[in-house]
């Protein structure tokens, strides 16, 4: 059987997620051995056309002329994958969703504006199909490499949906929000990062998005009430990397 | 009991000399907090600690722990990590330490673990009795603390300048070797510090009647409450002591072929918990997972474990809580609130043992006899054991399942759909839906699947006997019937009349139809079938509707009856109520429940319902045992 084709692509986001894929050091020979990579602007000089059979789109699309693109990517991969928490949910780029009008966000960045025609910042899948998603800000290492043999093997990634705090405390960090008082999402943030932040004494920023059934609107009232937080503070938290999903709005809106 | 003194300033010669035969594990500070961890000598140690992030559980049953490593999609390649040597535990708090003897129940009773077993039998655990009780502990509402009295090797209790040992096992004996025998004073001592710590505990929950209390409240005004407040991320499962619920994947490396099967520790507060193939999830609303948890802890797992606690009183729930989630204020208030009493027969799950004489993690190879498409997406499957010998021996009820495994891709519980009559081969009937099936679905006759089991209690086709039998099936729930029919078939004079409904979508998403011929020859033996639609262009000469339009032609009458049926469980609702309506008792109705049916061997937690283990106390079930079962099942 010939290697699968991959291709790796990358839309508005700071290029961290393709940074990692190139950090995998430890299986990077190994993943080389198993796959063909047939597009990757950022690693390769000589990149070759689709059609290929995994493809990974980094970045939230934000502009028409990259929704375009995004369309041809679909059609060309047999396997679409979000790539990191700005292809997943919208991640940064979407902070811009939530301060304002469209054009008032290109007035308080740029000074040029005659033809700069930008949109709302979503997860790809606002726009396309996605069959698999790799969360986090940036993704795990550990999760593309189990995602590339799912794909080989043709089954579902054994990715725990979890909550960061599940990792957490099977690391028995102490506590950051019970035992310190910070704001840490954890508790509704989905794991699969093995609790880095916590474990490094920095609060989850909730970047991987919500957990199933995350109830952020009850962290939001212990945001505010226990911690002190104010109501912008609360809405920050929520809206930094997944504000464009229903289980953080909750939590934007809550208090 | 033999009781010792060992003074304070003797402490560090004393674990110095325990480091000489064993590795040495204890509370030691992390930050503001305590775990258990290595100890490098008696400074380490802080025994005045108040409780620890994880329990100790994680030296038995451990967070992740490789079962076997395999090499291809048969090949077994090597056993996962027993303990090397012995470990000693310094340090453990009676609640703990009652934990472990509540988990010994599960991972010891039914298809011992080897892997437990061997940490336990290599662990010598020394308690310390609390002298002052924790911020959060209600031991004393369970009777598992301040002091213990069981289930360790040594138990110090501290009374001021020195600790009082007690003796608790015949290797806990040996470690006292060399110290003062202790006075009448320092038991008294000891006594009075205990006392005292148990009077100083103020945190309670009223165990008596806890279960009947319970169950009279599943529907209570503080479920939905703490449904509002909890967040779903379940830190109070992760860092309970008596929490055993655990998942079981696959990991391949980049070959694709070798790789391991670990299981993880789980747990019922995740919305994935009880999720199986196309999505289904049997638990997905938050409140019923906090029924699961609260009910569980404090009423379940007595039943399902003889009388042993499933709490313990730690309080590390509560304390890792960022809601502070609280059983104790939990049932107290229920208790200020409750629903009117109405008597609850709780229900006891029959206990038994099984020794195997391997691992029970580890499958045996079957060979593919026979592939036979049924329809589209679903196909009999014929096996034998690779091994002559394991296939003789194998034997089976109607009813029951195995657990079926391609290494890399996992392992699923699949119903057998033969007859044990049948000697040389057996049958499953598999709809290809999830990984395991799917990858099924390209295998070819000659290939080789890793089989365990059987497992669970089948159809009761004894109690059947000289009675007329009323089988009611719905799609593939035909399945784990088709037994049955085989069975009768055999059997025929010894059963009195004999009906089948079977429904189905549509024709083609009918089984068997080959064999329909055959069972309409049965002597007094009358099958009826349905279907919801008939597609435009398909023949069809039967009835069309749900399966219970089929009540109406039958013949069978409760009396002297025994009916079974499979099916979605939302068909066998409406057909347990249209035969209850037509007269049938909850005794004469047998029902297949499912769920996620991850180990087979009552384990791993993940096919719950109530205090029932799907996987050992069913399939089958009497409709008269569960129809009560606080999870509303039909």
């Amino acid at each position: 059987m010939a290697k699968p084709k991959i291709a790796v692509f990358k839309f508005s986001s700071c290029a961290g997620c393709q940074l990692s894929i190139l950090n995998i050091e430890d299986h990077l020979l190994d993943v080389l051995g198993a796959v063909d990579v047939a597009y990757f602007v950022m690693a390769k000089r000589e990149n070759h056309e689709g059609p290929y059979d995994i493809g990974f789109v980094e970045g939230a699309v934000t502009s028409p002329k990259e929704l375009l693109e995004l369309k041809k990517i679909r059609e060309e991969c047999k396997i679409l994958v979000a790539m990191g928490a700005c292809a997943c949910t919208g991640g940064l780029p979407s902070i811009k969703n939530f301060a304002g009008t469209q054009r008032e966000m290109e007035e308080k960045v740029y000074t040029e504006l005659w033809d700069l025609k930008s949109i709302p910042a979503y997860g790809i899948d606002h726009y396309v199909k996605v069959d698999a998603y790799l969360r986090g800000c940036a993704v795990d290492v550990g999760e593309m490499v189990e995602l590339i043999k799912s794909a080989l093997l043709g089954v579902n990634p054994h990715f725990r949906p979890h909550s960061v705090c599940n990792e957490c405390k099977l690391k028995e960090n102490v506590c950051l929000l019970v035992n310190k008082g910070k704001p840490c999402m954890g508790s509704v943030t989905a794991a699969g990062c093995g609790a880095l932040c916590p474990s490094l004494n920095r609060p989850c920023e909730g970047c991987r998005g919500p957990a199933n059934d995350a109830n952020a609107a009850s962290l939001a009232q212990t945001f505010a009430v226990d911690l002190g937080l104010s109501r912008d503070d609360v809405r920050r938290k929520f809206l930094k990397y997944a504000g464009n999903t229903p289980e953080f709005k909750k939590g934007a809106e809550a208090v | 009991m033999e009781a010792f003194v060992l003074p304070k300033a003797e402490l560090g010669g004393f674990v110095a000399k325990l480091k000489a035969n064993y590795e040495v594990f204890g509370p030691v500070a992390k930050g503001t907090e305590f775990v258990f961890g290595a100890v490098a000598a008696a400074e380490d140690l802080r025994l005045d600690y108040d409780t620890t992030i994880l329990p100790p559980k994680k030296y038995f049953h451990r967070p992740v722990e490789t079962l076997f490593t395999f090499n291809g999609p048969v090949e077994i390649a090597g056993e996962g990590e027993k303990v090397a040597g012995k470990q000693l535990l310094f340090g453990v708090h009676p609640c703990d330490v009652n934990a472990l003897l509540s988990l010994d129940k599960v991972f010891l009773n039914t298809y011992p673990d080897p892997y437990y077993k061997a940490r336990r039998e290599n662990t010598v655990i020394i308690g310390v009795n609390c002298v002052a009780p924790c911020e959060n502990g209600f031991c004393s509402s369970f009777n598992t603390g301040p002091a213990m009295d069981t289930g360790f090797d040594l138990a110090l209790t501290d009374i001021g300048d020195k600790y009082v040992v007690e003796v608790g096992s015949a290797q806990g004996k040996d470690l006292v070797a060399g110290l003062a025998a202790a006075s009448e004073a320092d038991l008294v001592a000891r006594n009075k510090a205990l006392r005292a710590c148990q009077q100083k505990i103020t945190r309670q929950i009223d165990a008596e009647n806890l279960g009947e209390l319970l169950h009279q409240n599943v529907e209570h005004p503080k479920w939905e409450e703490l449904k509002e407040e909890c967040l779903a991320c379940g830190t109070c499962t992760t860092v309970c002591p008596t929490c055993f619920c655990f998942g079981v994947k696959d990991y391949v490396d980049l070959s694709l072929k070798a790789g391991e099967r670990p299981r993880t520790w789980d747990s019922c507060m995740f919305y994935e918990f009880s999720r199986v193939a196309l999505d289904h999830v049997f638990r997905p609303g938050r409140a019923a997972r906090i029924k699961q948890r609260i009910f569980h802890k404090l009423t379940y797992f007595n039943q399902q474990f003889e009388g042993s606690p499933g709490c313990v009183g730690c309080g590390r729930c509560v304390s890792t809580c960022i809601k502070a989630i609280d059983p104790v204020e939990i049932v107290a208030a229920i208790q200020e609130n409750p629903n009117p009493p109405e008597e609850v027969k709780l229900y006891t799950p029959p206990a038994k043992k099984v020794t195997p004489e391997t691992s029970p993690w580890a499958p045996q190879k079957a060979v593919i006899k026979a592939i036979k498409q049924q329809t589209k997406d679903t196909t009999t499957y014929t096996f034998a054991f690779a091994d002559p010998k394991v296939q003789e021996a194998y034997t089976y009820d109607p009813g029951v399942f195995n657990e079926i495994s391609i290494f890399g891709i996992g392992e699923a519980p699949i119903s057998i759909s033969s007859c044990a009559d049948v000697k040389d081969s057996f049958d499953h009937t598999i709809r290809a839906v999830g990984n395991v099936t799917n990858a099924l679905a390209k295998l070819q006759v000659g290939d080789i699947v890793g089989i365990r089991g059987p497992y669970g209690v089948g159809w009761p086709v004894e109690e059947m006997k000289g009675k007329n039998v009323l089988l009611v099936a719905g799609g593939i729930g035909l399945a784990p019937l088709r037994p049955v029919i085989k069975y009768i078939q055999a059997r025929r004079d010894q059963y009195g009349d004999f009906e089948i409904l079977y429904g189905a979508r549509t024709p083609n998403d009918m089984l068997f139809t080959g064999e329909f011929e055959e069972w309409r020859k049965i002597p007094n033996t009358r099958l009826y079938l349905t279907v919801d639609i008939v597609p435009p262009g398909v023949e069809w000469g039967h009835n069309i509707g749900v399966v219970t339009t089929l009540f109406d032609k039958m013949a069978s009458r409760p009396e002297n009856t025994i009916m079974v049926t499979c099916g979605p469980e939302i068909m066998m609702k409406f057909v347990v109520r249209g035969l209850l309506a037509r007269g049938f008792s909850p005794e004469q109705i047998y029902v297949s429940l499912e769920r996620r049916m991850s180990c087979g061997i009552k384990k791993c937690g993940n096919c719950q319902i109530g205090p029932v283990f799907v996987c050992q106390d069913g399939p089958v079930f009497k409709y008269a045992d569960i129809k009560d079962l606080p999870e509303e099942i039909f």
